[in-house]
């Protein structure tokens, strides 16, 4: 049996990230084992990145280990989150008489084949949800949008067997954090196979969230979901983080930052936030378009 | 014809590419038939570029169908305002991707098997 321990503190920063890949990293040799991972040490874990962590268990159960999360007392009677999105009762574990309102959007792993279980998901944990900070309809659109653009980015992309997702909302401050997460093919692998070049890891990712650049090879044009997500959080002052294999790719308050990671991931995490407060209308220019002369 | 989308994908969602394929494969086959058709996106609350790149942008492959004639062969009605500007991005993204992908493919074939 091999006992692990998640790192103290995960967060959405660069170092969040390298921490959990480096978690997977440590665990990659592992297969027909008994795995316990412990939450003992840990004080802080940002909801919505248990997704990642749903992936890496994702991973390890497909090489035929038994995983089991073990020592959440500790952490739990510091937040009790993880219990409320879904996550820990995912991997057997509960407890009764759950407080703590109901601002987590809930953990969830979809298949590739299921994309109107995500419509009700996001219609269940977004739409019909009274805790929601208050926000204009039309700004509302425009993240569930970009939220579905990057789902079906995931799973028309990454040939993935799950696409594992949460997010948390933040009342008072007004932000909605989402993340996405798929165990398929890498970004950088359809970049470099598609431009035949040896681009960098975080380069790749680059050239992928470009407007009008796609990979797609097929009769279904692309190239334009990442690029629309791009302009929208830029508009937006909101937040894109992705990791892809061991790049690294963030956009937050309008700067653009890339690096290549010491580790790899065997897939891509897209993390969002959007900031609710920022209301103004998203027009597409002062674009007149005649819908009966379109083609 | 007039087509309800909602009814037709199940979804007031008009998001996952699946769905924008299902309306690819009815345009096709109504076109077949010579059959004008009407699309109406009455009750549609959500629309992706993923969707109609799949729904309308795929009608341009080929070089089956020309801007005239889809012009005349589709209407368009109660599309949502914020989504108008959708149609336009994914058409004119539609006409490069493919104008691209036959200069890739004439390149590709170029240097297989030599230029004129």
């Amino acid at each position: 049996m091999k006992k692990v321990y998640i790192p103290s503190k995960i967060t959405s920063g660069m170092q969040g990230y390298e921490l959990l890949l480096r978690f997977q990293d440590d665990l990659k040799g592992f297969s027909d084992a008994e795995i316990q991972i412990s939450f003992l040490y840990v004080i802080w874990f940002e909801a919505n990145l248990v997704a990642v962590l749903g992936a890496i268990i994702e991973d390890l159960e497909w090489k035929r280990n038994d995983v089991s999360i073990v020592e959440v007392d500790n952490y739990s009677v510091i937040n009790n989150v993880l219990y409320r999105n879904g996550f820990f009762p995912r991997h057997g574990l509960n407890i009764h008489g759950i407080s703590g309102g109901n601002t987590q959007i809930s953990y969830k792993m979809f298949r590739k084949s299921e994309p109107h279980l995500y419509n009700d998901y996001i219609q269940a944990e977004l739409l019909d949800n009274s805790a929601f900070p208050m926000h204009s309809r039309r700004l509302g659109g425009e993240i569930k949008r970009n939220i579905f653009e990057l789902f079906e980015n995931a799973r028309t992309h990454g040939e993935c067997s799950y696409i594992h997702t949460c997010g948390q909302f933040y009342p008072i401050k007004k932000k909605l954090n989402i993340t996405i997460v798929d165990t398929g093919t890498t970004i950088i692998k359809n970049v470099r196979k598609h431009l035949k070049i040896d681009l960098e890891a975080c380069e790749c990712i680059d050239w992928a969230m470009e407007m009008n650049n796609t990979t797609k090879e097929g009769n279904t044009p692309g190239g334009l979901g990442l690029g629309l997500l791009f302009q929208f959080i830029r508009l937006n002052q909101g937040k894109i983080q992705v990791v892809s294999s061991n790049g690294y790719w963030e956009l937050i308050g309008g700067k653009k930052r890339k690096m290549n990671l010491d580790f790899y991931f065997s897939g891509t995490i897209a993390n969002l936030e959007f900031n609710l407060s920022q209301d103004e209308l998203y027009q597409f220019a002062d674009e007149v378009v005649d819908l009966d002369n379109i083609f | 014809m007039m087509i309800d989308i909602k009814d037709f994908i199940n979804s007031g969602f008009a998001v996952s590419t699946d769905d924008g394929d299902k309306i690819f494969h009815m345009l096709n086959e109504s076109f077949s038939k010579e059959e004008e058709v009407t699309l109406n996106f009455q009750g549609v609350t959500l629309m992706t570029t993923a969707f109609l790149n799949a729904a309308i942008g795929q009608l341009y492959g080929n070089n089956e169908y020309s801007s005239d004639f889809l012009n005349k062969n589709i209407t368009l009605k109660n599309v949502q305002d914020q989504d108008v500007h959708l149609f336009s991005l994914v058409v004119k993204r539609a006409k490069e991707y493919f104008a691209d992908k036959e200069g890739f493919e004439k390149n590709s074939n170029d240097s297989i098997y030599g230029s004129n």
